[in-house]
């Protein structure tokens, strides 16, 4: 067997691999209740905020932690507890994107992607 | 709309001046494509030469004219062009009109339009004549392509390209505003105005260098597609080498420029983030580095030619597959900074498909199936168009595509007779080239996740920064020791004895200097209590440590005893001192990284996962001093300047007989942009040895000054059991106990006065404690309200509810305006030997430049 195609057989195992460890392991875009059936397993959920419930920061308790409702897409509600400061213009968001893990009632986001209506296109002209 | 309106004060000659441009360099630079096309099959040679050479002249001028006009109409405030009012705006500094110009999609592919015909002119004049043709004709299909972007006109109900010259007022998303039924609409109208978070230095210069590195990817390409045309595998590689490391060294540069962005003035918290936009311009570059590689074997030894194709074909296509993944809208939320979806999706897939199906059919040596993988291709779209099943049909073609290359390759493709020793430089520089191809395909496929997610209808999320690092760590191991040990072999055959012997010391210094290094880093303190993913990290992350000092070390030695210390022949080494200088400044800064700002919140979150408990933000109130790393930090107010509020943070450090000296102060800002919201802006301390990195994540932008000290604010309730805690923002409050003036079978009987008191114990910040004892007041079966004020704390209490069934109370507390002082919540890191990676990057340049003239000179030096 020559070199080259010894090379060949270790980049093709190398794609096999990367491949199949990343339909493993990679978490998925989800809701609540999926969240809820694997409490230990980390999601992506995609929601809205529920703008009529408050959301709840007080640096002064703790700085890292902010809680606040949050409708998946398939319209149920939970209790969200993001273990961050509030985002910046957090009630203008239109769309979130919680990662993280149910615990009970509440599902325990470590990080959070927002979509904002004003992101990059806003603003009309106006005489 | 009314056609009858006619508009005050429009100049819309110069938007038919624009559009006659575009007309012109499309239409030019098909002609140009036909001429060379005709001419490289070499059929009435010099007339169809000088034909195309003329078309790609009118092209580049009109490229210029385009631009040119655009230019113009942002100068003067043009705002009927919807171009010119959603990017600019009367109060913009005249400095950023550059920036103006490719803030916007339009204006980005005018911009990359631009540069490739600047490097096709250079290319066209430098030249061997034998390779004009059918590089240039590469050179002007691929205009052509540009061009259409910027057409925007409806071919039926499709839209091709977007017209960076359509009026305001015929801009669909505008077309029902009352404005466009006004004649005088213009004297009155002001642009949007370039986004406010775009107003600095970076935006200038990042943008046209990037858009540079994207354009020279097109060199080689098209030095690869007259390759494979002309069926001559090896003579383009000579010319084309000095033009792959020119593409090396700028996309390189525009790369780093955004790294050195994000990390100065965005809130990434970094310097690279994963982020699909980034990686969609480090892959063509992973990949560039590889083809330059392959070129040099091929150079010196002859060979490798496949590869050197694969290579220099794949970085210009990966190009226009990052240019379909930002700019279509399908990345959708996994990206911050990607462009909004302008309808083009389906254009830029037929553009990257385009430019496949001519590689494939390029390669393709047999006439059938030639022609019937182009009838095939052409059956299949016009089926996808017509009757839909776009993705199974796409997927079924992307397969046969790839058969066929693998068909031609086997079949077709001339391959090396001789195999390459296991002791020779080819061998070594071919694997590396491999690895780095490898780690560009698997950073594709990750940041493709979105696609596939439309392609397989899949759900899967995108990977996190740490899983990207996770899995490139390896490779850049492999790549490092690459990178230090391959110089030392010879072209053909080396001496094993001879080399261990060379490696040797740079190997035993790199172990030395290493592990005296690596222990203290991650093994002293960390290694014991990590777990067991966090305890590979380590390990990964001493190995590359290592192989970092190694590359370095090796290739200072082979320029210091190989090359004698000459500098003309050191590009290579110098080149790769800096790449390897970079990895390890990234690992160090990043894996050292320390959290300076700490949260004292007792609560623990940790049985979540370990990211849960980062806890990382600090809150600061006025005048207080608290440590953060080894100095103390006082928060001293706010100033707003425009838009951009200023949060002033001064730190001091402790002398040696324990006396605070002010350090330096750092001015993070908070921009309150009408347009993007909020958005903050880290400041940092550059140290030789650190960096100190502070961003605010919280803060009150307004004027506090403003109100009343002595009001008081809106009351809050609180529901509360017996010894339940109510935070105050100067004090907290105990519910101690509550009391009653009647038993409870004295007020089943007496009906007229029920006094519940509720005694509060307040703490204050020095420990003193008040009480406060509102009263619940129930005089025939009516409750009376009555307040109760603690005044030395400003505080007032309403006790109005009991719950018996919860066996809860409520109570509604306000506080004095006075006795909330402003405060911030911050976050900031220390970066150590962060320099050490920017140092790696311009060395890396130094390098790759030296390396340029050195090609450059004996190019010249042969020729004459």
């Amino acid at each position: 067997m020559k070199k080259i195609h010894i090379l060949g057989i270790i980049v093709i195992a190398v794609a096999i691999g990367v491949i199949f460890t990343s339909l493993q392991s990679s978490a998925s875009y989800s809701d609540f209740s999926e969240a809820s059936a694997n409490p230990d397993t980390e999601y992506h959920v995609v929601g809205k905020l529920n703008k009529t419930a408050p959301v709840l920061y007080d640096p002064k308790i703790n700085a890292d932690e902010c809680s606040f409702m949050m409708f998946d897409n398939k319209g149920i509600e939970k209790k969200v507890i993001l273990h961050k400061s509030v985002p910046q213009d957090f009630e203008k968001s239109e769309q979130i994107v919680l990662i993280g893990k149910m615990q009970g009632e509440e599902f325990h986001a470590d990080e959070i992607l927002m979509k904002c209506p004003s992101k990059y296109n806003d603003g009309k002209p106006q005489v | 709309m009314d056609n009858s309106t006619t508009y005050i004060g429009e100049h819309l000659w110069i938007g038919y001046i624009g559009n006659a441009f575009i007309y012109l360099s499309l239409l030019s630079a098909l002609l140009s494509a036909i001429g060379y096309y005709f001419n490289s099959k070499e059929v009435l040679t010099s007339e169809w030469k000088n034909f195309a050479r003329i078309n790609f002249s009118i092209h580049s001028f009109s490229i210029v004219g385009i631009a040119s006009t655009l230019f113009f109409m942002l100068f003067n405030h043009f705002y009927e062009y919807s171009y010119v009012w959603q990017h600019s705006n009367n109060s913009m500094p005249m400095e950023y009109i550059l920036s103006c110009f490719w803030e916007g999609q339009e204006g980005s592919f005018l911009l990359w339009a631009f540069w490739n015909t600047v490097l096709g002119n250079i290319l066209r004049k430098t030249i061997d004549e034998k390779w004009e043709a059918p590089t240039m004709a590469v050179f002007a299909l691929v205009q052509v392509f540009l061009a259409s972007m910027l057409l925007g006109i409806f071919i039926g109900d499709y839209k091709l390209g977007t017209n960076p010259f359509i009026l305001l007022r015929e801009n669909p998303e505008f077309a029902n505003l009352p404005f466009v039924q006004m004649p005088n609409y213009l004297s009155k109208l002001d642009g949007r105005g370039l986004n406010p978070l775009l107003m600095n230095y970076w935006m200038t210069i990042h943008p046209p260098t990037l858009f540079l590195g994207f354009s020279s990817t097109l060199v080689p390409f098209a030095f690869a597609i007259a390759g494979l045309w002309k069926k001559d595998f090896t003579t383009w590689q000579k010319p084309a080498l000095v033009w792959t490391f020119f593409s090396i060294m700028i996309l390189g540069t525009g790369i780093l420029m955004g790294g050195a962005w994000a990390y100065e003035a965005l809130s990434f918290g970094g310097f690279w983030a994963w982020d699909p936009v980034e990686n969609s311009s480090l892959v063509p570059w992973l990949v560039m580095v590889g083809a330059g590689h392959v070129m040099i074997i091929n150079k010196n030894r002859g060979g490798s030619l496949f590869m050197t194709h694969l290579m220099a074909i794949s970085s210009f296509l990966l190009v226009l597959y990052s240019t379909f993944l930002t700019r279509s809208g399908i990345l959708g939320n996994s990206s911050v900074h990607a462009f909004t979806d302008l309808g083009m999706q389906a254009q830029l897939v037929i553009y990257v498909l385009t430019f496949v199906l001519i590689c494939v059919v390029l390669l393709i040596h047999d006439k059938l199936i030639r022609v019937s993988y182009l009838m095939v291709s052409f059956l299949m779209l016009f089926w996808g168009i017509i009757h839909g099943h776009k993705i199974i049909l796409l997927l079924f073609w992307l397969g046969i595509s790839l058969i066929i290359t693998i068909y031609s390759y086997i079949k077709f493709f001339p391959k090396e007779e001789e195999e390459e020793k296991l002791y020779s430089r080819e061998f070594w520089m071919f694997v590396g080239s491999l690895v780095f191809l490898l780690s560009a395909m698997v950073i594709t496929y990750f940041t493709s996740i979105p696609v596939l997610n439309k392609l397989f209808n899949l759900e899967k999320a995108p990977i996190k920064i740490g899983d990207y690092n996770r899995w490139m760590i390896p490779f850049t191991i492999i790549s490092l020791m690459l990178i230090a040990i391959t110089q030392y072999f010879k072209y053909k055959k080396t001496n094993p004895k001879q080399f261990l012997k060379h490696i040797s010391v740079s190997g035993l210094a790199a172990i030395i200097f290493g592990l005296s290094a690596v222990i203290p880093l991650y093994f002293l303190k960390d290694y014991s209590t990590a777990n067991n993913g966090v305890k590979w990290d380590l390990i990964s992350y001493a190995l590359l440590f290592i192989s970092a000092l190694f590359a370095v070390f090796c290739n200072l030695d082979y320029w210091m005893r190989m090359l004698k210390g000459n500098i003309r022949h050191a590009g290579a080494s110098i080149a790769h001192i800096g790449f390897a200088l970079i990895l390890l400044g990234a690992l160090i800064s990043t894996s050292k990284k320390q959290t300076i700002s700490q949260n004292t919140s007792q609560k623990n979150v940790a049985s979540l996962g370990e990211n849960f408990n980062a806890k990382k933000s600090l809150v600061l109130t006025i005048g207080d001093t608290l440590p953060m790393g080894n100095y103390l930090v006082t928060y001293t107010g706010k100033e707003r300047k425009g838009i951009d509020v200023f949060f002033n943070m001064e730190y001091f450090s402790k002398n040696k007989d324990g006396k605070l000296s002010k350090a330096f102060s750092l001015n993070p800002m908070v921009q309150d942009n009408p347009r993007m919201g909020q958005a903050s802006n880290p400041d940092t301390k550059h140290f030789i040895g650190s960096d100190i990195y502070t961003h605010i994540t919280y803060a009150d932008l307004s004027d506090t000054k403003t109100i009343k000290a002595d009001a008081y604010k809106e009351p809050t309730n609180f529901i509360g059991h017996m010894r339940d805690t109510i935070f105050a923002d100067n004090a907290i409050i105990l519910i101690d106990s509550i009391t009653t003036n009647l038993t409870e079978e004295q007020y089943s009987k007496n009906d007229s006065l029920l006094i519940v008191t509720a005694v509060l114990k307040a703490t204050d910040i020095n420990g003193n404690i008040y009480r406060a004892t509102p009263q619940y007041i129930v005089k025939n079966n009516m409750v009376l309200p009555d307040e109760f004020e603690l005044k030395e704390l400003g505080l007032k209490f309403i006790f109005w509810k009991i719950n018996p069934n919860e066996g809860s109370i409520e109570i509604q507390m306000s506080e004095k305006v006075s006795n909330t002082k402003e405060f911030v919540v911050l976050e900031a890191y220390m970066f150590p030997f962060i320099n050490v990676l920017w140092l790696g990057c311009i060395i890396m340049v130094i390098g790759t430049i030296v390396a340029i003239l050195e090609r450059r000179r004996l190019n010249r030096l042969k020729t004459h």
